[in-house]
């Protein structure tokens, strides 16, 4: 068979190369690069079940290009290298045109050499630590200053905060994140000494200790706030603690970046009704089309299960590309490259994403309140912000642009004019 | 023809006027119904003030509606009104003024006016003057909490005035409490706020000492010539000390206005770059520019020619500086005060420095506890019959969803807890028995083989709880009775939970004790772990004993899973978590002996956390000192704090 194809291609390159790329092979492969086992596989496992039912519904409304859908769902389970192994059998032995997936950064990291190397396509969901910009991968998440940043100005406007506690799980987004928070922090007016940082292990439990330390830093009549990249399990164990000491969200608010309804669902969440949550979408948001979203996910689903920001990010993600592949007329890669960078697409809030040349996208920053039921009322709502892949708050990396569009390159240092480098081993 | 539609026109136009006009209230509300709207924090007190000095008697129930997120605006006419939510997505509306019911609406036709907690604690404010003498204590109670959250000037007099009718105790005594504190603050009388201080002084709240701390804020300031009495000095600074150095002494003459800037190299090169003039700056090529004294000579050249300030001088500087007093003034202006204030805090602070290592030690015992809880089980496996199981972790866990389980179908948490304390004792017991029948008695005698066997059960079990329960984390909630926090101060608390773990703890100490000493089970079972043949002989049936031994030291595992997933969380890495810690707590105080276990928990609860107050922002790093700790513990003394002496030490 496979000696039939090289052949068969052999003899028909010429032409091949002399017809216009129209959608070649039916029918056209998306690859889903979610865990499906191990510690992030209930996560990833919800984020499969999104594309399956987004790829379903395109199909049921003709498929693309004239050809149906085809999902291509592998497992890398939560093993980092794994990723890249999977990816690389995405491309060369599935031969996908797009790959949706990934979760953690680290994962995102190990796969990004093997998309570059064989020019992929890849749309990652989650919101991250930005300091990246690949030309292979679409970041369809939240860069620091579309969720770190607003949250923090809401610190600092709305709630009247003054003194900061960055409180997180020790590994690559927190610590990039508080970086950036405590350079951002500094600018603004907010003296070293009024910001405590605190890291700590995944899974950890015992958090009397730090909880102490936090309400002593009200001692000079400043009013204090956390901000909480904490992540996974860890946080039930502190949000208890503190409902435990009797803090409430008006004495200490507590701003959460990895805590959503997911995360949510089946805890008790009477302790931490009041604290705060930052993403680019709430399931509770008003639109048509989010309720229409949530009743359809519900219908496949099940009545009890939720939405969350990285399900929008996939939907918004997915839409784009199916656009930017009808304006192309082909799956190619590069075409499709192309034709995404000011693609349009309503997201579920109510406004309306923009990608950008920058790779990331135009999304508005929501700000929820936790409620008794698990879900969030969202309180605060800005314009889209244009993602930034590089931190404008530290000095490194306030130099640097991506423009794919114009410059070619992903990496450009405005001050010396030139591209550092076009691939991400960084 | 035409009249009657005049007419309803004309009726219209008077329903629409009335609309407008239905109601003071109404009328200040859409006055300021833009800022309502936008929902700033930083907007929105006019209309705060304007609802609350409306004198209008609705003002206490509009401010309260809207700080409860009740209320609504009608997207047809833009009209507020307090609404109650009746059913799905229904709004009944009532009217402000009237308070009479003005229809119910679906959620498309209206909206939501959703302060935030900023909004909200400004209405707070609002509402103290209304909330203070309300009948209803809890009201008062949020007032004198809004005060608490937000202490202002205005509070002061209505606080006093209602502390004299104050029929509630508790809350009488919390008034008096924070008219003490606003009078620090605020008081105009210097002698009473002098008072005020010194009778707080020994009071270690958080809140005393955040009222007390901006009055010793200080600013250096500079003055032309001497420092005029009036102002309060903390005390005079010398340019060039320590506190205070030239730069920055010489920076602030520059801020006030007192001093030219001085001009540094790169202001220089600025300059002569600005100035060049045909290949030449004040006569000196361009070329030649490469060194500081060629720059020096062609910017004196320029300024010879008016075409730049004069440098200073050091002589210049030292001159200027020395022309003016430097000092650290109080931003409060009573010296009194202030050092009321300070022999106050000093006062607080030993206090709360004592204080501070008595919660500490609190910690410390609490971590010790729920080490030993996790251990105690392993003493008796590891301990008391020498089993390597690497799956204890896993029978915790094992307890911990027990509990989640039994809580998902008693919804009492009291009674859930009870039924769950037992059954996961059950459930972990007989996992334990089956696995030492399965397994462990095989292996007896070969530690490696039981070691990697165990593990192996480990892994399988926590990907089975995964498959079962998923990897999210499942909640335990506590009963009610344990929620909250036996508070001494505002810095020795300890929450109830670690209490009840600390006394669940005492008391399986007491069991094990019991059992290992008083009952035929545990003379069985050190008679089978000292000599195995002789106990045999004796009448004793060693394969029996052992699976109850470690039946017994599963089924104590499971328990303390239910401890441990009441004050953490329930996940299937619950039991790794405490693994390598309940190995520590064995090995260090010493094999086969339950005092060594609760003299290791010990040891290593108060070593954590006496290395995590030394290094406050990494608790991570905390953890590896303490491991490394351990290790050269190990070696100095390898058979743990209590070793074991003379038979009892087997091998």
């Amino acid at each position: 068979m496979n000696f039939l194809k090289i052949a068969l291609s052999g003899t028909v390159a010429a032409a091949a190369l002399s017809t216009p790329a129209m959608a070649a092979d039916c029918p056209v492969k998306v690859g889903v690069l979610h865990s499906l086992s191990g510690t992030m596989a209930i996560s990833e496992t919800t984020l499969k079940d999104t594309m399956l039912m987004l790829i379903d519904e395109q199909n049921a409304k003709g498929g693309l290009l004239g050809c149906q859908l085809e999902a291509v769902v592998v497992d890398p389970a939560s093993d980092w290298p794994l990723f890249a192994e999977k990816a690389r059998e995405l491309l060369t032995v599935h031969e996908v045109d797009v790959i949706f997936g990934n979760w953690t950064s680290v994962s995102r990291k190990s796969v990004l050499p093997v998309i570059e190397e064989l020019n992929g396509l890849l749309f990652y969901p989650v919101q991250y630590e930005g300091e990246e910009s690949s030309k292979n991968v679409f970041y369809t998440g939240a860069a620091p200053n579309q969720q770190a940043i607003p949250a923090t100005d809401y610190f600092l406007e709305e709630l009247g905060v003054e003194k900061f506690a960055l409180l997180g799980t020790d590994y690559v987004y927190p610590r990039t994140t508080n970086n950036i928070l405590e350079a951002y922090l500094q600018q603004k007016g907010v003296s070293a000494n009024d910001i405590f940082v605190n890291y700590t292990p995944f899974g950890h439990s015992d958090w009397s200790k730090i909880v102490a330390d936090v309400v002593a830093l009200g001692a000079d009549g400043k009013k204090v706030g956390v901000i909480s990249t904490i992540n996974g399990d860890a946080n039930i164990g502190f949000y208890k603690e503190l409902a435990a000491a009797g803090i409430s969200a008006d004495d200490i608010p507590v701003v959460a970046f990895s805590v959503g309804e997911e995360e949510l669902s089946g805890l008790d969440t009477s302790n931490l009704v009041g604290h705060l949550a930052a993403w680019n979408y709430f399931q509770s948001a008003e639109s048509d089309a989010n309720e229409a979203f949530v009743a359809k996910w519900k219908e496949v689903m099940g009545e009890e299960r939720v939405t969350n920001d990285p399900m929008e990010a996939h939907y918004i993600g997915f839409n784009m590309w199916v656009n930017a592949a009808t304006a192309a007329e082909t799956t190619d890669v590069d075409a499709v490259r192309t034709a995404m960078y000011g693609q349009e697409f309503p997201n579920l809030t109510g406004g309306t994403a923009v990608m950008l040349s920058n790779h990331h996208l135009a999304k508005p920053v929501l700000i929820g309140e936790i409620q008794d039921d698990g879900q969030f009322d969202i309180i605060s709502q800005t314009e889209e912000v244009a993602g930034d892949a590089w931190t404008d708050y530290l000095p490194e990396s306030a130099v640097l642009t991506s423009d794919w569009k114009d410059l070619g390159c992903g990496m450009y240092n405005t001050a010396t004019e030139t591209c550092v480098q076009t691939l991400s081993n960084y | 023809m035409i009249r009657p539609i005049l007419a309803s026109l004309a009726l219209l136009a008077f329903a629409m006027t009335a609309m407008a006009q239905d109601g003071p209230m109404q009328d200040v509300l859409q006055e300021h119904a833009e800022i309502i709207v936008k929902s700033s924090r930083t907007s929105i007190a006019p209309a705060i003030a304007a609802i609350a000095e409306s004198r209008l008697p609705q003002a206490q129930d509009v401010l309260q509606a809207w700080q409860a997120k009740e209320m609504w605006q009608r997207t047809a006419d833009g009209l507020f009104f307090r609404g109650e939510e009746i059913g799905n997505k229904t709004i009944r509306l009532h009217d402000f003024d009237s308070g009479a019911a003005a229809g119910e609406f679906t959620g498309s036709e209206l909206e939501q006016i959703k302060p935030n907690s900023g909004i909200r604690a400004l209405i707070a404010i609002a509402l103290v003057q209304f909330q203070l003498s309300d009948p209803d204590p809890g009201k008062r109670a949020d007032a004198l909490v809004s005060i608490e959250r937000d202490p202002k000037s205005a509070a002061l007099e209505p606080l006093r005035a209602s502390i004299e009718d104050e029929p509630d105790a508790a809350l009488r005594a919390k008034k008096l409490r924070l008219e003490r504190l606003l009078t620090i603050a605020f008081d105009e009388d210097e002698e009473a706020r002098i008072a005020a201080i010194e009778e707080m002084s020994t009071d270690l709240g958080v809140d005393v000492r955040a009222t007390l701390n901006p009055l010793v804020v200080s600013e250096i300031q500079v003055f032309e010539g001497k420092i005029p009495a009036t102002r309060n000095l903390a005390r005079a600074l010398t340019p060039g000390s320590e506190a205070l150095p030239e730069a920055e002494a010489y920076g602030l003459l520059v801020e006030t206005g007192l001093a030219p800037a001085r001009i540094g190299a790169d202001a220089v090169r600025d300059i002569l770059s600005s100035n060049i003039e045909g290949g030449t700056v004040g006569g000196v090529p361009v070329a030649q520019l490469n060194s500081d004294a060629a720059r020096d000579r062609a910017y004196a050249e320029l300024v010879e020619a008016g075409k730049a300030a004069p440098k200073l001088s050091e002589e210049e500087v030292g001159a200027l500086l020395a022309a003016h007093q430097f000092a650290e003034i109080y931003r409060e202006p009573s010296t009194a005060v202030t050092d009321a204030a300070q022999k106050a805090l000093a006062r607080i602070e030993t206090m709360v420095g004592l204080n501070r290592a008595i919660d500490l030690s609190l910690d410390a015992l609490s971590l010790a506890s729920i080490y030993f809880l996790a251990a105690i089980g392993l003493a008796i496996t590891f301990g008391v019959m020498g089993v390597i199981n690497m799956a204890h972790g896993e029978f915790i866990m094992m307890g911990a969803y027990t509990g989640y389980v039994v809580q998902q179908i008693i919804p009492n948490h009291t009674a859930s807890i009870l039924v769950a304390i037992p059954l996961a004792f059950a459930v972990t017991f007989a996992a334990g028995v089956a696995m030492e029948r399965l397994v462990i008695r095989w292996l007896y005698n070969r530690p490696l083989e039981t070691l990697l066997a165990t593990f192996g059960i480990s892994i399988a079990l926590q990907q089975l709880a995964k498959n079962i329960f998923g990897t999210q984390a499942r909640p335990l909630t506590a009963p009610d009775w344990l929620n909250g926090a036996w508070v001494v101060n505002d810095i020795v608390s300890i929450s109830f939970i670690r209490i009840a773990i600390f006394v669940l703890a005492l008391i399986f100490l007491g069991v094990f004790l019991f059992i290992m000493r008083r009952t035929r089970l545990g003379l069985e079972t050190r008679a089978v772990t000292q000599n195995r043949r002789m106990a045999a002989s004796m009448g004793i049936n060693p394969n029996r004993v052992n699976m109850l031994t470690f039946g017994l030291g599963s089924g104590i595992a499971g328990i303390a899973g239910v401890a441990i997933g009441l004050f953490a969380k329930v996940t299937s890495e619950l039991g790794s978590d405490y693994i390598v810690q309940s190995f520590m707590t064995v090995v260090v105080g010493g094999v086969g002996n339950i005092f060594g276990t609760l003299a290791g928990a010990g040891m290593i609860g108060f070593l954590q956390k006496g290395i995590e107050w030394l290094n406050p922002s990494n608790t991570l790093a905390a953890q590896t000192y303490m491991i490394v700790f351990i290790i050269l513990f190990i070696q100095v003394r390898p058979r743990g704090i209590v070793a074991l002496r003379g038979r009892a030490a087997g091998d």
